[in-house]
């Protein structure tokens, strides 16, 4: 199959997701009980008050006309204007996004980084100590919630020892190249907690797959060649391994952006997910659809780009 | 090719990628890496000093004519002048305003200040003020101000230090409340709007100006707030506010701004400390704990569209269902304040009337109340009709005590089913009439004829209870009409005294409030309310560093 229709097919099926996303989110928000207007105004306004804040915003408008006019705005590029901020969405979520890029990018490093080693070591050592002290962690590491890991890595780490900051993500007062530092510094305990959830799942694939790998006849073949046991690990095995793998980096990304917005909520990182907090507070319809759009996108988007990579590296798959 | 040597290939590819990332992420935060300012501004002397004060959420928009939340008001607040300011007994005091007052009953005046500049160098003139007043009558932006000008119909320039106010009926309130609670803000930025409902006023245009101690400068979204002292501002001694920058960051919690004050991140908590906090930080070296009145009070309120709750048997027991000493003792560690049960708070000294005192806690009398109503308790004491009580679950106080309310009144008998809400949707509850018993505050009840109107009078927007009483609604109409000062007085406590006996509001108690800062600041300026604590303009002109 043609690497451009391979290509084609899967981004219609982006577009439809995106469609889907786009349709639920903004049904999903009118659901949410509450009314922008007591979010916007004071309580103690009038009934007049209240519907003219409505209709400024088309919110008086039928659900299906409101939704007509928001697709239409969508193929336009335009994603609205915030109704608390009076600002276009756009400019909301641009100022936060690469403040979650940072985050979301440094967490997956780190997870590939340190997953890979990790799942090594434990499949060449199956059933050792380590295999099992590997797989007890990862299978942890999978089952705590976000907020729970970054909470205490807060306590641990910002109040009791100190080492580092509780919150933000650079302190005010710092420029140059020490800012840089700074927000390394503030990126730590965010990035952590992203990684320690999602690290288990990638260091267990890794050792399955490279188990799977080292049982394979060309894994044989290398070693009745004589290669060293290290070179048909890393070099044969492992690269053959890392196919899986590669599909788990565009599957945890997906739960890499919804570990942000809880990871900045706890750490008030100032990205996209903390931005979605304060919407919701503030039921910013405009925001929260911009900003769902734009994580639904990313995920569309890396997993598209996983299909196609994964499609380049093994043949079989882009003939299906 | 193999797989394998397919992926070798690719790694080349993807070493090149990934370079490419991480450059174009470098690019990405290096256009937010902050530039150093001028030397002689991070000196760090007293009198180049930052001031680096906590906050809980950002500033949603820098529109004072629109902004609701609590960051938007202490920000905008510190750039754009009230006409009228506070005191602690809820009096209005001068501020941009000298005089006020009415020439008539439907006609008002404001006499004001000569020397207020804006930042960009023009002067502060009547004009700015008669222009806001019309425009917020005309555009009506979602705030607190617009709903102030109900009475209100146009503002014109006597003199350029004179404005004069036509009113649509008379209302003897109105000056005040205007002056309170608006901001006035520069026609010649302002009037470029369309409207100034939708303005964000973001400072793309150049920047803000202002006429307070400090104007914004610098946003960093989610992070802080930046804003510079002015050359001149006339309401500090000297003219000149102390610190040369005030930066607001933003922290998740109360809880994490009190850590960082104790690290020395951050020199105020902006937000008033939870009471269970107070006496802890008030013993921790370095922190200074600076009290301030409360203007407003926490209260159950029962829907009398409910039949049950119609009759007065029903309301009096519940009022007598509440062990209020208990309340302000254990939730609120004595930093509250009981106003015996009526709407006109302790700290009104003008209005307050000791004659009307607090319900009394009494199980026994609530009980025989509910069966003089008709009610007969079942075999586990308990009487048929179950009351749900809703609450926001964002107000700790009230989550708190909402559960003692709920013990103490199964002790009379009375069963009482607790709803939390999310904020949102208790507000919006509460606007719909959609719960039996209504627990939560008021921020500020500053002038009772205008708090009146609002909550017991029939339409009236905060009217929870749905109370419609021929004889208080005569009372307060009268009340909001009148120029006499003492007839008014006199009016506000006999309709208190109706609201008290016919418990068409369970008023309970004043929170004061509690403020934390640097001991290494001093000179703050604590006014009544969270809304100004000891953030509002004066107070951080007038603050200083000691070392």
């Amino acid at each position: 199959m043609p690497v451009a229709w391979l290509v084609g097919r899967k981004l219609v099926r982006a577009l439809l997701t995106l469609w889907f996303a786009v349709t639920v989110t903004f049904l999903l928000l009118r659901l949410l009980p509450g009314d922008p207007a007591l979010a916007l105004a004071s309580p103690n306004m009038t009934a007049e008050t209240r519907a003219s804040i409505l209709a400024s915003y088309g919110l008086d408008k039928p659900l299906v006309v409101q939704y007509g006019l928001y697709l239409g705005q969508l193929v336009q590029g335009n994603l609205g204007t915030s109704f608390t901020q009076s600002i276009p969405v756009t400019q909301v979520l641009g100022a936060r996004l690469p403040w979650t890029l940072l985050l979301t990018g440094a967490s997956l490093v780190l997870t590939v980084v340190l997953g890979i080693p990790l799942g090594v070591l434990a499949a060449s050592r199956r059933g050792g100590v380590l295999d099992r002290l590997v797989q007890v962690v990862g299978v942890t590491g999978q089952s705590v919630f976000v907020p729970s890991v970054a909470v205490l890595l807060l306590f641990a780490f910002g109040v009791r020892l100190g080492w580092l900051p509780i919150g933000g993500a650079y302190d005010t007062g710092v420029y140059g190249v020490a800012w840089y530092g700074d927000v390394a510094r503030h990126l730590v305990l965010p990035a952590l907690s992203l990684t320690l959830v999602q690290l288990g799942a990638y260091v267990l694939t890794v050792r399955s797959t490279l188990i799977d790998a080292l049982g394979q006849d060309y894994t044989t073949l290398a070693q009745a060649n004589g290669l060293s046991p290290r070179r048909v690990l890393w070099k044969h095995a492992l690269r053959n391994a890392l196919l899986p793998a590669t599909t788990l980096i565009g599957l945890q990304l997906g739960f890499l952006v919804g570990g942000a917005v809880l990871t900045e909520t706890v750490f008030a990182y100032p990205g996209v997910g903390r931005g979605i907090y304060e919407a919701v507070t503030q039921l910013d319809y405009a925001v929260l659809q911009g900003a769902f759009l734009l994580l639904a996108a990313t995920v569309v988007v890396a997993n598209m780009v996983t299909d196609v990579v994964y499609g380049l590296l093994d043949p079989r798959v882009s003939t299906r | 090719m193999s797989p394998t040597t397919r992926l070798a290939g690719l790694s080349r590819r993807t070493r090149l990628l990934a370079l490419a990332a991480t450059g174009a992420l470098l690019a990405a935060t290096a256009a937010c890496a902050p530039q150093a300012p001028p030397a002689s501004d991070a000196s760090g002397g007293t009198d180049d000093a930052t001031l680096t004060i906590a906050t809980t959420t950002d500033v949603v928009n820098y529109n004072p004519l629109v902004g609701n939340s609590r960051s938007d008001y202490w920000v905008t607040n510190l750039m754009y002048p009230h006409l009228l300011g506070i005191d602690d007994q809820g009096k209005k005091t001068p501020s941009l305003a000298k005089a006020w007052g009415y020439t008539t009953p439907t006609k008002a005046y404001y006499d004001i200040r000569d020397d207020f500049t804006w930042s960009d160098g023009q002067k502060l003139t009547a004009d700015d003020v008669a222009w806001t007043l019309n425009t917020v009558k005309k555009d009506k932006p979602s705030g607190t101000f617009y709903g102030q000008l109900s009475n209100f119909t146009s503002a014109k320039v006597v003199s350029p230090t004179r404005v004069e106010l036509d009113l649509s009926k008379p209302d003897s309130s109105i000056v005040e409340e205007i002056g309170f609670w608006g901001n006035i803000v520069p026609e010649h930025v302002f009037s470029r709007a369309s409207s100034v409902a939708t303005f964000p006023n973001d400072g793309k245009d150049g920047g803000w100006i202002g006429a307070g101690p400090y104007t914004l400068t610098k946003v960093q979204v989610g992070q802080s707030y930046t804003l510079d002292r002015v050359a001149s501002y006339p309401l500090v001694e000297g003219g000149k506010p102390g610190a040369a920058h005030v930066v607001f960051r933003v922290f998740p919690d109360v809880n994490t701004e009190i850590l960082a004050l104790q690290s020395g991140e951050v020199d105020v908590i902006a937000n008033a400390l939870p009471p269970a906090q107070v006496d802890t930080l008030a013993k921790t070296s370095g922190v200074t704990v600076a009290k301030a009145a409360g203007l407003g009070y926490a209260h159950l309120t029962y829907n009398m569209k409910n039949p049950d709750l119609a009759r007065l048997e029903v309301r009096q027991a519940l009022s007598q269902a509440v062990d209020y000493g208990t309340i302000r003792n254990v939730v609120l560690r004595d930093q509250a304040v009981s106003t015996g049960s009526s709407p006109l708070m302790p700290v009104l000294t003008d209005y307050y009337d000791p004659k009307i005192s607090e319900y009394a806690f009494d199980p026994s009398a609530a009980r025989s109340l509910m069966e003089k109503a008709g009610y007969t308790a079942d075999s586990s004491g308990m009487f048929p009709p179950t009351f749900r009580m809703i609450y926001s679950l964002q107000d700790s106080v009230t989550a708190q005590w909402a559960t003692l309310v709920k013990d103490s009144s199964a002790k009379a008998g009375i069963k009482i089913e607790l709803q939390g809400l999310e904020r949102n949707t208790y507000l919006a509850k509460t606007a719909k009439g959609d719960f039996d018993i209504y627990a939560g505050n008021f921020a500020i009840m500053d002038d009772p004829a205008t708090n009146m109107t609002l909550t017991y009078l029939p339409g009236g927007v905060i009217n929870y209870s749905y109370v419609d009483d021929e004889q208080l609604n005569t009372l307060i109409q009268k009340a909001t009409v009148t120029q006499d000062q003492a007839e008014k007085v006199a009016l506000m406590q006999q309709a208190a005294t109706i609201v008290h006996e016919n418990v068409y509001d369970n008023v309970m108690y004043t929170q004061n409030l509690a403020f934390a800062h640097s001991s290494r600041w001093t000179g703050f300026v604590s006014q009544p309310s969270e809304l100004l604590s000891i953030v509002n303009p004066e107070s951080l002109a007038s603050a200083r560093k000691t070392g």
